[in-house]
C-alpha cells in the first residue's frame, strides 16, 4: 500500500440557499461557496494545487458545468477531477479531496459540489434516474406520465422505504414529525439553511399535507440552489493557516444492487429499501480505517443524509450508532437534540436544505465546521473529537461515509 | 470476447423527453443583452489585471477579482479563427448538409481579451480579417440581438 | 513518483459502430476479461472507479446501474464523469492514500444510443453559446484548426497525412472500428467535408465499446507479472473554448511539464520510446507533439514529415491507429493508456514496435481538449 498523508480541512463556504436565484448563473453561484471557503481558510487560488468537483447535470441540463464555469472558481490551469454519483456526488467529491491530499501528490485541494435547481426541473431530474426502466415499460405501452407518477421522483422510492422501516422498528408517524421538528427548528440557527421554521413543533408538522402515506409535506425536503466547497491540505500547512483545524480520518463508499422499489422490470424489486447494506458496510470500513471501535461511543456527533423525515432514525441505525429499531426510543431520549448526548443533524440537516449535489458535502462540512467550532447559534454544547458524515443515493443504492476529528489518524 | 455480430438485435426504445430548462443568465450576461438593445457592446474588465470579457463574466479566471469594472467596445473585431461549415446539427445530433455553406468566426471584438464565436455573412474569411458586429437592437429574443458579423468597412 | 502504482491487468471490448448489446452485457465482458488477464477474483478488488457520463447514457447517475457488471457490488466503488484517463488518476491516488491496494477503472460509452453530438453542444454556455446553435465539438475543433493552422503553417495535407497513419495503423489493429490499409492524405481530403478544414476521416468515430485496466500498489504488485509501471502523471484545466487562445494546447503543456518533473524526462524527445495520444481530430496530434516536447512549438507539421512517428519511427505515435481508429467517449483516453501498457509489455501483436521502455500516454475531456491527462509509463 502506498504511503497515507494525513488529511486536515482548513475551510468551509457555503453560498446562501434559497429556492430560486435568478439573479446568478450556475457557476457565479457556485463562486459563493469558493470565495466564502478562501476566506475561510485564509488561501487563495494560486494556493490550491488541485479541485474536484460535481453535481448532477440532470438537474441543470449542462453537461460537464466545470467546462463553463470553473474559471469563476480559481481553478485555471490546474487539474479539475470531476465526480459525479448521484444523490451522493457533494459526499464523493469530498471523497476525491481527501483522497487527493492522501495521495501525496497534492497537498491543497478544494472541492467544490453544488445544484442550481431552479434552471431545471427537479422530477425530470429524478425521473431520469429511471429512465432505462421507463424506457421499458414505455415500449410496452405504458404512458409516460403513469410511469412518473407511480415509481419515478425520490417520494415514489421514499414510502415504500418509510413504511418498510416502520414496520421494522416501530417507529411511528409521531416520531417522523419529531425528526422534522428537531431538524427544522437546528436549520433556523444556521444561517445557510434553507426551510428556516423556529418553533415548529410535532403537532404542526402532523398537520401538513399527506403526499403519500407515512410520508407528509412535513417530512420532505425542499428544493434548493446552493453550493459548498471545502479546502483540505496536510497537517503541516493546516497548523500554519488555523489553530483548530479538523481532519478527515477516513472516508468509505459501498454501492449494493440498484433497487428502484416500484418498478416492474428494475430487476432488484425484492431489496428492501429500509436495509441499506451498502451503509453498514460502508460505515463499517470507514471505522476500521479510522480506529474507531466502538461507534455508539466515540462519536459526538452524526450528519445523516436524510431528504426523508424517516431517514435520519433509519440511517442512525445502519451507520451503525445502535442497534437496529433502537433509534425512535433514542429519539424520544432527546440524546438527538443540539444539546443532546449525540446531536443528529445540528445543521438542519437535507430535510431542511437539498440542493441536491451538494447536500452529501454539506454533511461533512457541518461535521468539520463543528469541530472547528464555528458553528454559531448551532454550535452543539459539547466538545466535538469525532464526527460521522454520511451520503445516500442512487437507485436507493449507494452509501458514503466519512469520518472526521480534532486529531489526525497518525 | 466479441460484439456478437449476426445477433437479434438488441431491443431499443427512444423515450420522447422534453425537459423543461430555464437557466439564470445572471446580471453580468443580462447586462450585456440590455446594452445590445441600444446598440452598445458591454464588456466586463477585471479591476486587477485589466483583462476584458466579452461576452462579460462576474469573475476573472486569471485573478479571481470581480470583473465589475464595465466598458463599451466598439463593434468592430478581428477573425481569429474560422471555419467554412458545410453541414450544421440537426435535432437529433446527426450532422446534416447545408445547401450552401456559411462561415462561423471567432471574433476578437477591439479591446477584448476573449472572443465571440458568431456567423459571419461572408463568401469567405482568413484569419486576421477585420470584421463588425451586426446588431438586431429590436430582437424579441435577447439572442438574436447580436445577428451575427460582417466584414468591417 | 516510482514502483509505487503499476499496471497489472488491462482489456478492451472491440469497438464497434452497435455493440448490439445492452450497456451491462458490454461491461461485463469488459470486467471479465480484465479480472482475467490479471489473473485475479472480483473479490479482491478494494475499490472500483467507473468512467461514464449522465448525458452519454441516457440516464442520471449512470454508473448506478453499472454495479454489478463493473465489479463494484457491496464494494467501495466511485464515478468520474470524464474519461478513463482520468478516472485512473482518481484510482491511482485511491491506490496512493494507502487505503486500497488492488483497483479496477473501467471507461465506457454506446454512441449507437446517444444522439450524435448533442452531449457536446450541452457542454457549452447555456446562457450564450449553446442556444445560438453554431458552436458543437466539430466545428469548434475546426475553429482550433484553422488558428493553429495560421499559427504554425500547417497545411490541410500534412493533416489529412496524420488521419492517413493512424487509419493505416488501425489496420493492424484488432479492436479498431474504422481502419484504411494502406490509406494517403489524398483519401482523407477528399472524404465528406463538415467544417473546414475537417474532413469526416479527420474526425475520431463514435463508437460503442468498453475497457478497463486493474491497478495494484507497489506492494501487491510483487504477485503480479510484467507490472507497467506509472512514472509521472500530470493533469490541467484550460479556459472555456472562447476565452484562450486555441492555437497551442497549453493545458497539455501544462500536465506534460508536471507529468515529465515527476518521471525524471527532460528531454522527451530522446527519452521517450513510444506516445499514445487522444486525438479526436487528426490535427490535434500535431498540436499534442508540440505540447507534449516531442518538437518545438509550430514545429507539429515538419516533426510529422520527417516520419518520426510512424511505425517505424524514432517515436511512434499511435500505433494502435488512435482514436481516429475509434473513439468510444469515457474510454478513449484510458484506451490510450492500455496500448502504450501493451507496447511495454510486448503484447500489442501486429501493432507492436520493438524496444519501448518508456511510453507516454495523453486522455483528454471537453471541447478543444479542454482538460488533458498525460502519463508515463515504464516497465522494469
Amino acid at each position: 500500500m502506498g504511503k497515507h498523508h494525513d488529511v486536515a480541512v482548513v475551510g468551509v463556504g457555503l453560498s446562501k440557499h434559497v429556492s430560486k436565484r435568478r439573479d446568478v448563473n450556475m457557476p457565479e453561484l457556485v463562486w459563493e461557496a469558493v470565495s466564502a471557503c478562501y476566506e475561510d481558510a485564509g488561501l487563495k487560488p494560486k494556493d490550491v494545487d488541485a479541485f474536484a468537483t460535481g453535481n448532477m447535470p440532470a438537474f441543470e441540463g449542462v453537461n460537464l458545468p466545470e467546462e463553463w464555469g470553473a474559471g469563476h472558481w480559481g481553478a485555471y490551469g490546474k487539474p479539475v477531477l470531476r465526480i459525479t454519483t448521484g444523490g451522493t456526488t457533494g459526499g464523493s467529491v469530498a471523497h476525491g479531496g481527501y483522497y487527493l491530499v492522501a495521495s501525496g501528490l497534492y497537498d491543497t485541494v478544494m472541492a467544490i459540489a453544488f445544484e442550481k435547481q431552479s434552471d431545471g426541473n427537479q422530477t425530470f431530474g429524478l425521473n431520469t434516474v429511471a429512465l432505462a426502466d421507463a424506457a421499458a415499460q414505455f415500449k410496452m405501452g405504458v404512458d409516460p406520465g403513469f410511469i412518473a407518477a407511480f415509481g419515478g421522483g425520490a417520494v415514489g422510492v421514499a414510502v415504500y422505504q418509510a413504511s418498510s422501516y416502520m414496520k421494522s422498528s416501530g417507529c411511528t408517524t409521531h416520531h417522523l414529525d419529531m425528526v422534522s421538528a428537531l431538524c427544522r427548528n437546528n436549520a433556523a440557527l444556521n444561517p445557510y439553511s434553507h426551510l428556516k421554521q423556529p418553533g415548529l413543533t410535532p403537532e404542526q408538522v402532523a398537520e401538513t399535507t399527506l403526499l403519500q402515506y407515512p410520508i407528509r409535506f412535513g417530512h420532505v425536503c425542499p428544493s434548493t440552489d446552493g453550493a459548498c466547497a471545502m479546502l483540505f491540505t496536510t497537517p503541516e500547512k493546516a497548523k500554519k493557516l488555523t489553530d483548530k483545524p479538523a481532519y478527515v480520518l477516513s472516508v468509505s463508499s459501498c454501492s449494493d444492487e440498484a433497487a428502484l422499489v416500484g418498478i416492474a422490470g428494475s430487476g432488484t424489486t425484492n431489496v428492501d429499501p429500509c436495509e441499506q447494506e451498502s451503509c453498514k458496510i460502508a460505515a463499517a470500513r470507514a471505522y476500521e480505517l479510522a480506529g474507531i471501535k466502538d461507534p455508539r461511543n466515540e462519536f459526538d456527533l452524526a450528519e445523516p443524509y436524510a431528504p426523508f423525515a424517516h431517514q435520519m432514525l433509519m440511517f442512525y441505525e445502519r451507520l451503525l450508532l445502535c442497534d437496529e429499531g433502537e433509534a425512535p426510543s433514542i429519539l424520544d431520549s432527546g440524546s438527538m437534540n443540539l444539546d443532546g448526548e449525540l446531536p443528529v443533524c445540528p445543521s438542519g440537516g437535507v430535510i431542511s436544505t437539498n440542493a441536491i449535489g451538494a447536500s452529501a458535502m454539506e454533511r461533512i462540512a457541518e461535521c468539520a465546521v463543528q469541530i472547528m467550532g464555528k458553528g454559531g447559534e448551532r454550535q452543539v454544547n459539547k466538545e466535538v473529537h469525532k464526527a460521522v458524515a454520511h451520503g445516500w443515493g442512487g437507485a436507493v443504492n449507494l452509501n458514503v461515509v466519512a469520518v472526521l476529528a480534532d486529531t489526525p489518524r497518525g | 470476447m466479441a460484439a456478437k455480430a449476426g445477433k437479434e438485435p438488441v431491443p431499443r426504445v427512444s423515450m420522447p423527453l422534453d425537459p423543461p430548462f430555464a437557466w439564470s443568465v445572471g446580471n453580468w450576461i443580462e447586462h450585456f443583452f440590455d446594452g445590445m438593445k441600444e446598440g452598445k457592446i458591454r464588456a466586463s474588465k477585471c479591476p486587477s489585471c485589466g483583462r476584458v470579457y466579452l461576452p462579460p463574466r462576474m469573475i476573472c479566471e486569471r485573478c479571481f477579482s470581480r470583473a465589475d469594472d464595465w466598458v463599451e467596445l466598439p463593434v468592430t473585431g478581428t477573425v481569429r479563427a474560422c471555419t467554412k461549415a458545410s453541414v450544421k446539427v440537426a435535432e437529433n445530433g446527426d450532422m446534416v448538409d447545408l445547401e450552401s455553406p456559411e462561415i462561423i468566426a471567432m471574433v476578437q471584438h477591439d479591446g477584448a481579451d476573449t472572443c465571440i464565436a458568431g456567423r459571419l455573412e461572408a463568401d469567405d474569411a482568413s484569419i486576421g480579417m477585420k470584421v463588425e458586429a451586426v446588431l438586431n437592437p429590436k430582437a424579441e429574443n435577447a439572442l438574436d440581438l447580436l445577428a451575427g458579423y460582417r466584414p468591417a468597412g | 513518483m516510482d514502483k509505487e502504482v503499476a499496471i497489472v491487468g488491462y482489456a478492451q471490448t472491440p469497438y464497434v459502430a452497435d455493440f448490439n448489446e445492452s450497456r451491462e452485457m458490454m461491461v461485463l465482458q469488459a470486467t471479465r476479461a480484465v479480472l482475467e488477464n490479471a489473473g485475479i477474483k472480483r473479490e479482491e478488488l478494494d475499490t472500483i472507479v467507473t468512467a461514464n457520463n449522465d448525458y452519454l447514457d441516457g440516464r442520471t447517475i449512470s454508473n448506478m446501474r453499472l454495479v454489478e457488471p463493473a465489479g463494484s457490488w457491496r464494494k467501495n466503488e466511485s464515478k468520474v464523469e470524464m474519461d478513463g484517463a482520468f478516472a485512473m488518476l482518481y484510482a491511482v491516488t485511491r491506490i496512493l492514500s494507502g487505503d486500497h491496494d488492488i483497483a479496477l477503472v473501467l471507461g465506457e460509452s454506446q454512441a449507437s444510443v446517444y444522439a450524435g453530438i448533442l452531449p457536446g453542444i450541452m457542454m457549452l454556455d447555456p446562457t450564450f453559446d449553446r442556444q445560438r446553435w453554431l458552436l458543437n465539438e466539430v466545428s469548434a475543433a475546426a475553429l482550433q484548426a484553422s488558428a493553429y493552422m495560421d499559427a504554425s503553417g500547417v497545411s490541410e495535407d500534412q493533416i489529412s497525412g496524420v488521419a492517413a497513419k493512424n487509419l493505416d495503423n488501425a489496420s493492424r489493429n484488432p479492436v479498431a472500428m474504422r481502419s484504411i490499409a494502406g490509406a494517403d492524405a489524398k483519401k482523407v481530403k477528399a472524404s465528406r467535408p463538415l467544417y473546414s478544414p475537417i474532413t469526416e476521416l479527420m474526425m475520431a468515430p463514435q463508437c460503442d465499446g468498453a475497457c478497463a485496466l486493474v491497478l495494484a500498489s507497489g506492494k501487491a504488485a510483487a504477485r503480479f507479472e510484467k507490472p507497467v509501471w506509472i512514472k509521472g502523471l500530470g493533469f490541467a484545466h484550460d479556459s472555456y473554448l472562447t476565452e484562450r487562445p486555441l492555437d497551442t494546447m497549453s493545458s497539455l503543456k501544462m500536465a506534460a511539464d508536471s507529468c515529465y518533473s515527476q518521471a525524471g524526462i527532460e528531454d522527451a524527445s530522446s527519452q521517450v520510446d513510444l506516445a499514445e495520444v487522444y486525438e479526436r481530430f487528426a490535427h490535434e496530434e500535431l498540436m499534442a507533439y508540440e505540447a507534449l516536447g516531442f518538437c518545438e512549438p509550430m514545429k507539429g507539421g515538419a516533426f510529422f514529415d520527417s516520419g518520426a512517428t510512424k511505425m517505424d519511427g524514432k517515436l511512434p505515435v499511435n500505433a494502435s491507429g488512435g482514436a481516429l481508429g475509434a473513439n468510444v467517449e469515457c474510454a478513449a483516453g484510458l484506451a490510450r493508456v492500455i496500448e502504450a501498457a501493451m507496447q511495454i509489455r510486448g503484447e500489442a501483436g501486429d501493432h507492436q514496435v520493438q524496444g519501448v521502455k518508456t511510453a507516454v500516454a495523453h486522455g483528454q475531456s471537453g471541447i478543444c481538449a479542454q482538460e488533458n491527462m498525460v502519463y508515463v509509463l515504464g516497465g522494469e
